[in-house]
């Protein structure tokens, strides 16, 4: 054994000295100064950012289930467009509020109840002609939600005039009233068991401070990433063809009937990007922008991390920007400066899902790993 | 040759037995627990192979639970010393069946524990203080040959000293990466916590760590320096289990390396075990009826010598194989894995793949997610050898469509030890043209020069 271990420890040196020490990272020494607050910045996005968008989800839902009982007492145009305005105020708080798919909303599964699309005509028109809405089978998740509603509301007809007359004087105008009110009735009902459940989850949310799969850091790395791709593949990417060997698919951006996706994918970046940076109506507080700065996290040439993701926000706004409503328009009309967007978004998945989360040491795997 | 062929008592080679069967079935059982079975094995449609192993296929749900099953039996088996030939071989095939399926579950540890299953096939660890002896007492031995014990301790010598040579360099030592990016996830600790975030706090982890590593086996074969050389691993690897989510490993660590105490300190712990016991085997009398030593054929002897010598060299040499490579390991890795590199990179990915018909020169891009899981997904962002079967997959998948010769590049970003990502592989690069081997893949991109 005492041979064995000299000629393992020559040929030990001898390996040490072939070794290469080449340095990996533009990264230098982190700063001597204490850890980053994850605690404080859970408070602020619970607090001042996540509670106020189910807040405001809550109402916006009640406003809207509100108007589509006015709308069902009476029908007529200045119901509609009441109707309509709360219709289109539910779907844009929504941008804010998809997020955050984790404990109540996790439980609720919101997010595909709320906002499963292109929706279902052919599944609507048949639930309005059989006169049932069951919420709870599989087939029903593309013929509910806001998805659904922005059919009804803008799709059933060529203007408001024609609109109207499916909920007065067409044959099944009393059905699909009716399917209006189940499913406002719905979103309003998913909206406050969420809003509700955060009465209790907040302390939990706010007490999870590591950083293991589960955590509310990683929970809500990993849901932003998540929702981002959403945003990034189904809001423009695969409308624009991306997917389907340039084939595009106008008719599936969101909010088709009501023609304001683009408006919608901008508030939903400009709300992932607060999230990001911490920002609401309280001012700028602890957000992962914060924490980035706090590790030195550099980009790819030795920049900050932080200052290289703002950017990259900055310019995909810009590129949507660039296009107008409505989008499926664009898409027939201009394709490339779709995709030209797409192709800025998706540097930002990149920056957010890898260099942020790597750099952060936040575990987004679910088995064990022995670290490389 | 005092290490190979003097007699020594069989207690440590039992009590190995014991600890690696307990381990064992606690592992296997926490595995089928977290349902990793159903995630791992079951729900993925594609599975990325071992290179020269794409014969190795997931059995449908059913062989998949009644391998586990035979998991479970074999190391019940195995602690209890009973079939023990039959079932330490079933183990040692079942388990690396399973590891051999899917790459993107390797671990080094489930390599090591192959490995150790493998050493145990060859040695008579049944023939003590097992139902084997209380079934067969002529089984019954107190003797063995100083290399059915010394084989483990040179194997777990070869893993800690790799493992130590491998943090001998700029990032680990110098940059203390990627330690400085993990430690600061963890100041959510009371009292530590804090310091975690220290630079020098996570220098002196990586200094201890790679001393450690380098040192330990030594200090362990020692006799004056292996007692607190013993708590030295405890405390190291629970600290390890502490900040690090890297399941079994620490424990099965601190049970392997039992193997170094000496005859008495296991006879010790075999008549404490003794104690727990109600069935008392026959090993226990006084008189000695039976053969005491254990005597192998001359010629079944120097099979397993070969089979030994083969087995140390290659232990030896394919640690090593990353030399012949270019480039830098970690970014590149090739000659990477079964090389007892642990911990020793923060490495993230995102990777795009898109398929171009050539007669129409449209491109889709694909959604990893309708082919991979999320775990299989980021395993293979990094891994150039996972990202070629990828490649090769979606050729095959286009050209069941109806895309005669699909053209297949990926756009892949690859984050190292905090260097910001960068492009990882040849993005212009045809990659169902290119064949996997053993040469080096001209078309990763050196890490300095992107």
């Amino acid at each position: 054994m005492r041979k064995f271990i000299y000629a393992a420890l020559i040929a030990a040196s001898t390996i040490i000295a072939i070794q290469s020490c080449k340095k990996s990272g533009g990264s230098t020494t982190p700063e001597e100064s204490p850890a980053f607050d994850r605690k404080a910045m859970l408070i602020n996005i619970s607090a001042n950012i996540i509670l106020p968008a189910y807040t405001s989800f809550q109402t916006a839902t009640a406003n809207l289930d509100a108007a589509v009982t006015a709308f069902n007492a009476s029908p007529d145009n200045t119901k509609l467009v009441a109707l309509q305005s709360a219709f289109q105020a539910a779907y844009k708080q929504w941008q804010s509020t998809s997020v955050f798919e984790f404990g109540p909303a996790e439980t609720a599964t919101l997010r595909v109840n709320v906002n499963t699309y292109p929706t279902d005509v052919n599944q609507i028109n048949a639930n309005v002609t059989a006169g049932t809405y069951d919420p709870n089978i599989l087939a029903n998740l593309s013929a509910k939600g806001l998805p659904a509603l922005d059919y009804l509301l803008f799709g059933t007809g060529a203007d408001n005039n024609a609109i109207l007359l499916m909920y007065t004087t067409d044959s099944r105008a009393a059905n699909r009233r009716a399917y209006l009110a189940k499913l406002s009735a719905e979103l309003k009902a998913e909206a406050a068991t969420v809003l509700s459940g955060w009465g209790s989850y907040r302390a939990t949310f706010e007490g999870s401070v590591g950083t293991a799969t589960g955590s509310s850091t990683s929970s809500l790395i990993n849901q932003l990433v998540y929702d981002y791709e959403i945003l990034k593949n189904y809001e423009v990417g695969i409308p624009a063809g991306v997917q389907s060997m340039g084939t595009t698919f106008p008719t599936k951006v969101q909010a088709y009937y009501s023609k304001m996706s683009l408006q919608l994918a901008l508030l939903h970046t400009q709300a992932i990007q607060n999230i990001y940076t911490g920002k609401s109506a309280q001012g700028d507080g602890q957000g992962l922008d914060d924490y980035l700065i706090k590790s030195n996290a550099k980009a790819k040439d030795g920049s900050s991390l932080n200052t290289t993701i703002l950017n990259q926000f900055a310019a995909a706004i810009t590129k949507l920007q660039g296009l107008t409503d409505p989008l499926s328009a664009n898409i027939v009309s201009n394709p490339a400066a779709v995709t030209a967007a797409y192709t800025e978004l998706q540097k930002l998945t990149v920056l957010l899902k890898t260099d942020m989360t790597s750099s952060l040491g936040i575990l987004i795997t679910f088995g064990d790993n022995d670290g490389d | 040759m005092t290490e190979i062929n003097t007699p020594k008592h069989i207690a440590p080679l039992a009590v190995f037995r014991i600890a690696f069967g307990t381990i064992m079935l606690i592992s296997t059982l926490r595995f089928i627990l977290k349902g990793w079975i159903e995630a791992f094995y079951i729900q993925p449609v594609f599975h990325f192979t071992f290179y020269g192993f794409h014969w190795v296929k997931a059995p449908a749900a059913t062989g998949m639970y009644t391998l586990f099953a035979l998991l479970v039996i074999s190391s019940l088996l195995v602690t209890i010393g009973l079939f023990y030939r039959i079932a330490i071989g079933t183990f040692f095939l079942c388990f690396t069946y399973v590891e051999l399926i899917d790459q993107t579950t390797y671990l080094n540890h489930y390599y090591l524990i192959s490995v150790m299953a493998f050493l145990l096939i060859l040695v008579p660890a049944n023939r003590y203080f097992s139902a084997d002896v209380w079934r067969k007492p002529q089984l019954y031995t107190e003797c063995v040959p100083a290399w059915t014990i010394n084989i483990f301790k040179l194997q777990l010598l070869l893993v800690y000293l790799f493992a130590g040579i491998s943090k001998l360099n700029y990032d680990w030592l110098i940059a203390a990466m990627p330690l400085s990016i993990w430690l600061p996830a963890s100041s959510w600790m009371p009292v530590i916590g804090q310091l975690l975030s220290k630079f020098w706090v996570a220098s002196a982890f990586s200094w201890f760590g790679a001393l450690f590593d380098l040192f330990i086996p030594f200090l362990l074969i020692r006799k004056e320096t292996r007692k607190p050389a013993y708590i030295v691993v405890i405390i190291f690897h629970l600290a390890t289990a502490l900040f690090f989510k890297i399941g079994m490993f620490p424990y099965i660590m601190i049970t392997v390396t039992t193997i170094f105490f000496s005859a008495d300190t296991h006879l010790e712990i075999l008549s404490f075990l003794n104690t727990l016991r109600s069935v008392k085997a026959k090993e226990s009398h006084g008189s000695h009826r039976y053969a005491e030593s254990y005597l192998i054929p001359l010629q079944k002897m120097d099979l397993i010598y070969a089979v030994l010598i083969i087995h140390f060299s290659l232990q030896l040499l394919i640690p090593l194989r990353y030399l012949l490579y270019p480039g830098k390991l970690y970014w590149t890795e090739e000659g990477y894995r079964f090389s007892w590199r642990v911990m020793l990179m923060e490495k993230g990915g995102t990777i795009f793949f898109h398929v171009k018909d050539p007669s129409t020169g449209r491109t889709s891009e694909i959604t990893n997610p309708q082919y991979l899981t999320r775990f299989q997904e980021n395993m293979m962002a990094t891994q150039p050898d996972m990202i070629l079967q990828y490649a090769h997959f979606l050729a095959e998948e286009y050209q069941k469509k109806g895309i005669k010769n699909p053209v297949v590049t990926a756009q892949s970003y690859v984050t190292l030890n905090g260097s910001g990502s960068r492009l990882y592989i040849d993005s212009t690069v045809n990659l169902a043209n290119e064949t996997e081997s053993f040469d080096h893949k001209k078309w990763i991109l050196p890490f300095d020069k992107n």
